[in-house]
Formats: structure tokens, C-alpha cells, sequence
């Protein structure tokens, strides 16, 4: 009680100060003119996080490298922000991509980040970024529809976009606000393919599944993942294991899940459960090193780097390319409020490279890559929700 | 069933431990009356500290230097406290604040976000004799930790009950006036408790760093901290209490992981909101069944005045 109320006491603070100091210098307050006209000077561009915080590995991350390192051209070091150089922002191009590395020029704009601790932090955070002159500002993730919604309504001169979820008012309906761009992805046409792996590499014929709370959107994952390994081994499909931790933040929690997957006998694991995949991955790299042969399957981003030997592939989504794409209209003056919702066809999700080596990998890939060419051309249509599932057939390719 | 029963065993003895040392560390301060809401935030410095530590030294060395961590900010509290005798809840929630903003201050400056490079974990020691055993083989192939984390609970109860020592720390808790007529320093015994207190959080801490994983990640330790003071309270201020509090919240943790990966069929008629609330209800339960008794420490929160009745 007496630390909700220094909170609360503590924002109201922080936003009496920075309205203050919004109304005293002339060139602080942000006129909605053409973006273009201010062109010259760095445009404020904002983004709010969830809970699970900067260095995920994962989906924070996938946003903060399409606003910090594509858009802005900086790297985020030792708490402030240093140029990167091209071969940065090649290195984090995954292959599928490298064909856009050229157009990826750096923005004129300022990127403003701002964490956010609990969930009672977003409405402040946002209207902070707001106050501040930023020109667009982010939320990222689901548990931000709300706070959005509120910022968006409250200050219809802002612009704003919404990752992973529709607006949505009281009622649960899907709103449009003028000011308000919202992407939706596509997960489980990603994490279909990587079930597709993990059923073609699986040994002991059983898989498992991690995911973090129990949403719609993390369901998505499990629904397409589960369509993939029943495509290619129907037999695992029967025995997926698929536990939910209830966290996005407890790597701890999330190790103790993968920890009994892997005494169950499973060998690939994919997980959906942003810093509780860390420790997913924990309990897979502890588990490789007494002899285990298992996998972890990356989400969000591309995790190989966590654990080179134990990450069999990611699920990528380009959360980054999004925001890319979002801060470059506001540049060329041609933000728009869309309803965007972006799978295969797009690139916005995908398989990432597989690094590590296992016997029969070039056909395995093939068998992929044939399944992607399917869902692309629309012959193949993966569910999203459980209740598809069980109707779900396709053919082994 | 015996192979379900053992994996059980095992997952509960691996993740215990931290939580088993950050309860008896509440347990001792708060038996000796000074509150304890500090301990997240000690064992968020002890985990810090000790990965920073490990990656200069032996990992074990790094542990000591996790624990003199959580001693030191356990000494903050302790001086603010019993010196200043400021209020005790708000100085442990401060203290809590101070230690998740430094962390992840000093994280993001020295090692950038994405946490500490990977150290050298403590590695599983193994019993052969033992591991043959039925169920008594879910002991073997655990490191350090999760021995001292059965070892020292009895010490420590032994300590609080039986000997002289134990005997005025309690007092201190209960009646500090009544020490202090015997010619026993109040403040100097409540020091040594909140200290010992904290030595034992920094290990909890530590412990997340070094054994559970091989890094201090960001959002250690994500309120395991206010998971040992619930296990304190519902182990009534004593340790073996504490212990078995501690090492009920994770079989609950073991046993809700464990029917969903090995009854999926159960998720059909269980939605998985009820399992994941699984180790609360166990605990409601308990709790029902537990009694009124009344056992927190006379003096908790109350600060010392030598002039005071």
C-alpha cells in the first residue's frame, strides 16, 4: 500500500515537472506541422517497452534494433548511444533480408526510450514520451492496447503505433483511431514452419512447448507450432508437451519448465515466453553439456547467439522491420493510421537460419522451405486458434 | 509413480535452495524485531556481485563476495534502523527500489542490457552410492547449495533454540527491555542479526546467479524475495518452519510444471490459470488447516529506546 502510494506520489511528480517544463521554452512544445518541414533536427520518436525489458534477446530487442539501429543509426552502449557503423546493422540482418540492406539508411530522427518497471507504468510513459515532442510513439507488445488507447484518445495530435494488438475499447471490440497504426503478426505461420522442423528433427519422437502467459497471441505460437510438427510427425503431435509459466520476466521459472520437458524426454523445445526463454535455453545448453542431445527453438528474434550449439533455429518476427517502416513514413510525411496484419507473404515472420548441424538438415530444410512456398501461395491456410487444430490436415511434404 | 515422485523430489531440491536461504535470512532478522521487507533487494545485490565477482575469481569465492553483498546493504538497513531507528518497513522498501534501479543501472553501463558474459556455474555433485537408491536418488547430482540448503536450517534452529545466543535473540524480538536489564546490548545483538540476515539473502541471491543460471540476468530475482518472507510467516518465524514453507512453494511449483507436461489431456478440463495458481491454493489450504496461533515476534518493527517502557 504505502509503496503504491510513493509511486503514485513519484509520477505525479515527474509529470507536473515535465508539463512545467513544456510550457516555459518557446521551442519545446511540439506543433503537429509537417514532419518534413523539421526534417533538419532530429525527429523524437518514442517507444515504450513492456515489463520484459531492454536485452530480452527477443522481442524488446527486435523493436529497439528496428528504432535504435536501423532507423536512428545508433548503438545503445553503456547507457547512451554511439553512431553504428554499416557493418552493424548488416550483421543484424538475417539472411532472408540482406536483400534490403540498402535500403536501410539511417533516419533524421532521435530515438526516446523509456522501460517500463510494471504495468501501472505505461500510461506515464507514454504520456511522457508525448509531452516530450515525440513525433511517434511505440508501444510495443499487447499489454500496451490499453495505455495506448487512453494516450491516443487523450492526445489525438500524437501519433502512435501498436504492436501485436488492435485497439480495442472497453467492451473488447476493435476501435480505429485516427492517430493510431496497429500491426498484428502472423506467429503461428512462423512457428508453423519451425514445428515443421522440430518434427523432422526430433528423435524420441517428442517436443515440447513453452510459453509465457496464456494469451491469444502466445496461443497463436502453440496453435501454429503444434499444425507444423503434425504435418511432419503426427506421432509427436499426439504427445506435444506444452506447459505455460505464467511470466514474461522469471528466467528462473522458465528453466524449471524446460528442465521437465527435457526429463520427459523432449529433445526440441520451442519457447514463447520473452526473458523466461532464457532460461529455457539454460536448461537446454545444462542438459547438452551431460550428453543430452536437445534443441531450443528461439523466439522473436534470432537467439542463436545465446547458445550457438543449443539453438536449432528462432521464429523470427520482424517487429524491427515494422518499426523501421513506421518511423520512415513519419519522416516522408506519409504516416498513416493502418490496420496492418503481416505473415509469410510479408517477411515479417520467418524461420532463421539454422546453424547447427544435424544428419539429414539439407533435406530437412527443403522440406521447409516447400512447406513456406505453400502457406505463401495460399494452398496451405495454418490455424490460429486450438480449436482449428483438431480439423487441421495437410500433407506431409 | 515411484519415477514421478523422484522427478519431483529432484525439481523441488534443485530450486529451493535460494529461496530456503533468503527465508531463514528473514527469519533471523525478524526474530531479533527488526522487519525484513529488504531481502529482494539484498539478494538482487548478492546475485549481482556474485556473477560480477565469478568473473574475476573461483565461483564458489564469488558466492562468499554475493553474500558480503547483501551483509553490506543489510547494513544499510540496519543503520538507518536500529542507529536512526527510522521505520522499518519503509527502509526495506527503499532499499528494494535503490537495489532494482543500481542493478539495472550498473548492468546497463558495465555489461550493456543483455545481462553479465556467462561465468563458470557451480557444478552438480554427484552421489553414486546414492543415485541407485530409490527416491533417496533425487539427492544425488545437485550442487552446493541445495546441501547447505537442508543442512543449515536445522543448524540454525538448533542455534535459535538451544543455545544462549539463540535465547537473546529471541528476547531482543520479544521483550528488548528485558535483555537490556540483564546488562546485554539490544542494538548490538539486533546488528548481528540483521547482518547475519543479510549474509544469508546475498547467498540466496548468489545462488540465482551461479547455480541457477550462468549470468546475473536483469530481472533477478524476480520477487522471490517476497516468496521468502510469505515462506517465513507461514513457517512462523522459525526455520525449520521457514524451510518447510520454502520447500512446500516449490513442490507446488514442481508439481503444477509437472501435470501439465505429463497429463496434457488435463489442460483439456483444467484451464491453465488454475494450475498456475496451484501453489497459492496448496498454500490457502495449508494455511486454512494451520491454526490461530499467534507467532510474530512481540517487538517486530517496533524500534529500541533504552528510555522507553
Amino acid at each position: 500500500m504505502t509503496l503504491r502510494l510513493q509511486v503514485l506520489a513519484l509520477t505525479a511528480l515527474l509529470c507536473a515537472c515535465t508539463k512545467q517544463k513544456e510550457e516555459t521554452p518557446p521551442s519545446g512544445a511540439p506543433a503537429p506541422a509537417s514532419a518534413q518541414q523539421e526534417a533538419k533536427k532530429p525527429l523524437p520518436v518514442g517507444l515504450v517497452i513492456d515489463v520484459g525489458g531492454r536485452g530480452d534477446h527477443s522481442f524488446n530487442d527486435a523493436a529497439l534494433r528496428g528504432l535504435e539501429l536501423w532507423a536512428a543509426g545508433k548503438r545503445y552502449e553503456g547507457g547512451k548511444y554511439v553512431d553504428a557503423t554499416p557493418d552493424d546493422v548488416r550483421k543484424s540482418l538475417p539472411g532472408h533480408l540482406s536483400s534490403i540492406a540498402a535500403t536501410l539508411q539511417p533516419l533524421p530522427i532521435q530515438p526516446v526510450v523509456l522501460q517500463s518497471k510494471a504495468q501501472e507504468d505505461y500510461i506515464p510513459n507514454l504520456q511522457l514520451l508525448v509531452d516530450r515532442g515525440a513525433q511517434l510513439t511505440i508501444g510495443n507488445g499487447y499489454m500496451l492496447a490499453n495505455a495506448v488507447r487512453t494516450s491516443a484518445q487523450e492526445n489525438p495530435q500524437a501519433r502512435f503505433l501498436l504492436i501485436d494488438s488492435q485497439v480495442l475499447d472497453a467492451q473488447g471490440k476493435t476501435l480505429r483511431l485516427p492517430n493510431v497504426r496497429t500491426v498484428l503478426f502472423k506467429e503461428h505461420e512462423g512457428s508453423f514452419l519451425v514445428g515443421a522442423l522440430a518434427g523432422l528433427v526430433t528423435k524420441t519422437n517428442k517436443v515440447g512447448f513453452v510459453g509465457g502467459i496464456e494469451v491469444p497471441l502466445i496461443q497463436r505460437f502453440e496453435v501454429g507450432y503444434r499444425a507444423g510438427v503434425k504435418t511432419t510427425k503426427p506421432e509427436a503431435a499426439q504427445a506435444l508437451m506444452s506447459v505455460y509459466t505464467g511470466s514474461f520476466n522469471d528466467m528462473a521459472a522458465g528453466k524449471q519448465v524446460a528442465q521437465d520437458l527435457i526429463a520427459k524426454g523432449a529433445d526440441v523445445i520451442f519457447h514463447a515466453a520473452g526473458s523466461d526463454g532464457i532460461g529455457v535455453i539454460q536448461a537446454v545448453k545444462e542438459a547438452r553439456a551431460t550428453g543430452k542431445n536437445v534443441y531450443a527453438i528461439g523466439v522473436d528474434s534470432d537467439q542463436s547467439h545465446v547458445a550457438p550449439e543449443a539453438i536449432l533455429t528462432s521464429m523470427l518476427k520482424h517487429t524491427d522491420l515494422v518499426v523501421y517502416q513506421a518511423a520512415k513514413d513519419l519522416v516522408d510525411g506519409k504516416f498513416t493510421a493502418t490496420e496492418l496484419l503481416l505473415g509469410l507473404k510479408e517477411n515479417a515472420v520467418a524461420m532463421a537460419e539454422v546453424r547447427v548441424d544435424f544428419p539429414g538438415k539439407a533435406e530437412a530444410l527443403q522440406k521447409v522451405e516447400a512447406l513456406r512456398q505453400r502457406v505463401i501461395s495460399g494452398q496451405l491456410q495454418v490455424p490460429s486458434v486450438p480449436a482449428d487444430l483438431a480439423t487441421f490436415q495437410a500433407a506431409a511434404p | 509413480m515411484l519415477e514421478i515422485l523422484h522427478r519431483l523430489l529432484f525439481a523441488t531440491l534443485d530450486a529451493a535452495p535460494a529461496l530456503v536461504f533468503a527465508a531463514l535470512g528473514a527469519v533471523l532478522s525478524e526474530r531479533a524485531g527488526v522487519v525484513a521487507v529488504g531481502v529482494e533487494g539484498m539478494m538482487r545485490v548478492g546475485a549481482f556481485c556474485a556473477a560480477v565477482a565469478a568473473l574475476v575469481m573461483p565461483t564458489p569465492a564469488a558466492v562468499g563476495i554475493g553474500m558480503l553483498a547483501g551483509a553490506a546493504l543489510a547494513a544499510v538497513h540496519g543503520f538507518l534502523c536500529i542507529r536512526w531507528r527510522s521505520d522499518q518497513v519503509v527502509s526495506g522498501i527503499a532499499l528494494n527500489l535503490v537495489a532494482l534501479a543500481g542493478g539495472t543501472f550498473l548492468l546497463e553501463t558495465h555489461f550493456g542490457p543483455n545481462g553479465t558474459p556467462p561465468i563458470q556455474q557451480l557444478q552438480p555433485l554427484h552421489w553414486p552410492e546414492l543415485a541407485s537408491v530409490p527416491l533417496l536418488g533425487a539427492l544425488s547430482g545437485h550442487a552446493a547449495p541445495t546441501y547447505l540448503a537442508l543442512l543449515l536450517p536445522l543448524l540454525l534452529q538448533g542455534m535459535l533454540t538451544r543455545t544462549p545466543l539463540g535465547l537473546r535473540l529471541r528476547a531482543v524480538g520479544d521483550k528488548p527491555h528485558a535483555v537490556a536489564t540483564l546488562g546485554l546490548s539490544v542494538p548490538a545483538l539486533r546488528w548481528g542479526a540483521v547482518l547475519g540476515g543479510g549474509l544469508l539473502a546475498g547467498l540466496g541471491g548468489a545462488v540465482l546467479s551461479t547455480t541457477v543460471l550462468d549470468r546475473f540476468e536483469q530481472h533477478t530475482p524476480a520477487g522471490l524475495g517476497f516468496m521468502a518472507l510469505a515462506a517465513m510467516v507461514f513457517g512462523r518465524w522459525t526455520p525449520l518452519g521457514a524451510f518447510a514453507a520454502a520447500a512446500f512453494f516449490a513442490f507446488g511449483n514442481a508439481l503444477r510444471i509437472g501435470l501439465a507436461s505429463s497429463a496434457p489431456g488435463l489442460l483439456d478440463v483444467v484451464p491453465q490459470g488454475v494450475l498456475l495458481a496451484l501453489p497459492y491454493l496448496l498454500t490457502l489450504l495449508v494455511l486454512t488447516f494451520q491454526g490461530q496461533r499467534n507467532s510474530t515476534p512481540a517487538s517486530l518493527g517496533v524500534p529500541y529506546e533504552q528510555e522507553s517502557r
